[in-house]
């Protein structure tokens, strides 16, 4: 069967060049093994095909390779890498990209709990919806998510952005350091200390560049969303507020 | 040097609403769900499965361990059939099944568990529950599950993690006292205690020490007082204090719950032949193949659908 019907030629040029990794049956070391030797040895452009939702696929790839994984993946998909261009071609689990240094990671389905935890660098996008814990202690990077974002999202987040195209979840930005969340919709409910104010012209600039780059369609306006900046420091006038975070 | 093989997860839970009425048994699906998901919990494992149902009720109970099975299952039969009509009596093992006419079901439950004589592990007029000690691949060889047909059914791989590993420690639980009412749980539940005394006080007795079984006694105890499944589950993420997701089903319901931090996964799927639930996504792809569209579950989030017996899209709700 010729699975380049009905892409685009560029496309189909693509993957007749690509490497081919077919997951089925085998072990997530076993995948990851080949992958990894695969990228050793030279190649650029690797595809995994019948992923079958496994867990820690593709996890600490260190160079600009491009790997496309057809079909949904489990947890932790492209964690702990640096550089890596990833797209799955799917949903994914609990954690995806977590600990991303740099790169890029598309994930073109919904995401689970916990996408982009922890990133210090790079893109993570989210096509869909990324539920709880989206973005938690983010220290850099970006993170789009095309759809609603679950409970929690950006908690103690550090440095960085979140982009959520539709509506935020309960708690949202609680307890943030620095970086901003972005909202297009509603916003379910705040979380301590976040504070909302209308995006800038510029940053509003920025954000649909960035929408249109990765083809995600979002609203016009958004809402900022950012740190109050009460919990930095402990005030014994204001043990309320530690103990309402608390 | 040999490799320490190391369990790193909890309890897999699995349910699958067949709204297509298609051909496959439902044991085949719930089967290849848990063996996705076996190596969550080696410990023990079981399934629910709600069939086209009797006008009676029919019953599992586990005999007594010892050497004497043939004895305490004969005495088992012979208080039933004091009771009703009975037909279809199967024993494997400590597992006696069994078909009877209408019945009182606290009657019958009282009769059958006197002096300790037995344990009920099922009864419903369409829910049969098999479970056992040890991984979810010995279901089939043991028990035949991939014969079992039905509209839905729940399946549970367990890691213990608090109480100990037996049959009646196993899930899934039957929510005891009502009929056709079941539930498989991952997480812990952190205010059982508390809640078991009180049940306890108004007279409810326990089977195990495991956690989980409070929910069924929750829910049961919720439908006693007129409130739908779908009510009494949606009450219950907020009454119900821990991590948790869980499933749970009666002969008309079938539905999940997530607690309020989202602490416990849970993996939806919506086709249009079918529900599937899953903590994780392998064992949804496990028998939707590519066709299917996933989602976590979200804060609190309570979901069921009706599970009548016609063909066609069932109705949900959701909260």
């Amino acid at each position: 069967m010729d699975d380049t019907a009905g892409t685009r030629p560029a496309e189909a040029a693509r993957r007749l060049t690509m490497r081919t990794i077919d997951c089925h049956g085998r072990s997530v070391r076993d995948i990851n093994v080949e992958l990894k030797t695969a990228i050793g040895s030279g190649e650029r452009d690797v595809r995994l095909v019948n992923p079958d939702a496994r867990h820690n696929l593709a996890v600490a790839v260190l160079t600009d390779a491009r790997i496309t994984i057809d079909g949904p993946v489990g947890y932790y998909c492209g964690g702990m890498s640096d550089g890596v261009r990833l797209t799955v071609r799917g949903s994914a689990g609990w954690g995806v990209a977590e600990c991303l240094l740099s790169g890029e990671v598309v994930v073109e389905g919904n995401a689970g709990n916990g996408a982009a935890a922890s990133i210090r660098g790079g893109t993570v996008v989210v096509k869909g919806d990324a539920a709880a814990r989206a973005g938690i202690a983010m220290k850099g990077g970006l993170l789009v998510i095309g759809g609603d974002c679950g409970y929690m999202t950006g908690f103690m987040m550090q440095r960085g952005r979140i982009v959520v195209c539709r509506n935020g979840g309960p708690a949202l930005a609680d307890s943030m350091y620095e970086g901003v969340v972005f909202v297009g919709g509603e916003i379910a409910e705040l979380g301590n200390d976040a504070v909302v104010s209308d995006a800038t012209a510029e940053e509003l600039a920025e954000i649909h560049a960035t929408l249109e780059r990765y083809g995600v369609k979002g609203p016009d306006a958004f809402r900022k969303v950012a740190s109050g900046r009460k919990l930095w420091n402990y005030d014994t006038k204001e043990r309320e507020a530690w103990k309402a975070a608390l | 040097m040999r490799r320490q093989k190391t369990v790193i997860a909890m309890c897999g839970i699995v349910g699958y609403l067949d709204t297509s009425r298609g051909s496959r048994p439902i044991g085949t699906t719930l089967l290849a769900m848990l063996t996705a998901l076996d190596r969550r919990g080696p410990d023990s494992a079981g399934v629910a499965v709600w069939g086209e149902g009797v006008d009676g009720f029919t019953v599992r109970v586990a005999l007594p361990d010892g050497d004497e099975l043939a004895a305490h299952g004969t005495r088992v039969v012979r208080r039933a059939r004091e009771l009703a009509r009975v037909s279809g009596v199967v024993a494997h093992g400590p597992l006696l099944t069994f078909d009877i006419g209408k019945v009182d079901a606290h009657e019958l439950v009282a009769a059958l568990e006197r002096d300790g004589a037995a344990e009920v592990v099922s009864l419903g007029h369409r829910l049969a529950i098999v479970k056992q000690v040890g991984a979810p691949r010995n279901l089939d060889t043991e028990f035949g599950i991939g014969k079992l047909a039905g509209s839905h059914g729940l399946g549970h791989t367990r890691l213990s993690t608090e109480s100990r590993v037996d049959l009646s420690h196993s899930q899934p639980f039957w929510a005891h006292g009502t009929p056709d009412l079941a539930v498989v749980h991952n997480g812990h539940i952190t205010n059982y205690h508390r809640l078991r005394r009180r049940y306890e006080q108004d007279g409810v007795r326990f089977y195990t020490e495991n956690d989980s079984e409070v929910i069924g006694v929750y829910l049961g105890r919720k439908l006693a007082a007129g409130a739908t499944l779908h009510e009494a589950m949606r009450d219950s993420v907020r009454e119900l204090d821990g991590s948790f997701s869980y499933l749970a089903a009666t002969g008309d319901t079938f539905g999940f719950a997530k607690d309020p931090y989202c602490l416990k996964p849970l993996i939806v799927a919506e086709t249009p032949d079918a529900v599937a639930i899953a903590n994780e996504e392998i064992a949804l792809h496990a028998v939707l193949g590519n066709g299917y569209r996933a989602r976590e579950a979200g804060a609190a989030e309570v979901a069921t659908w009706t599970t009548p017996p016609a063909r066609g899209r069932q109705k949900r709700r959701a909260a």
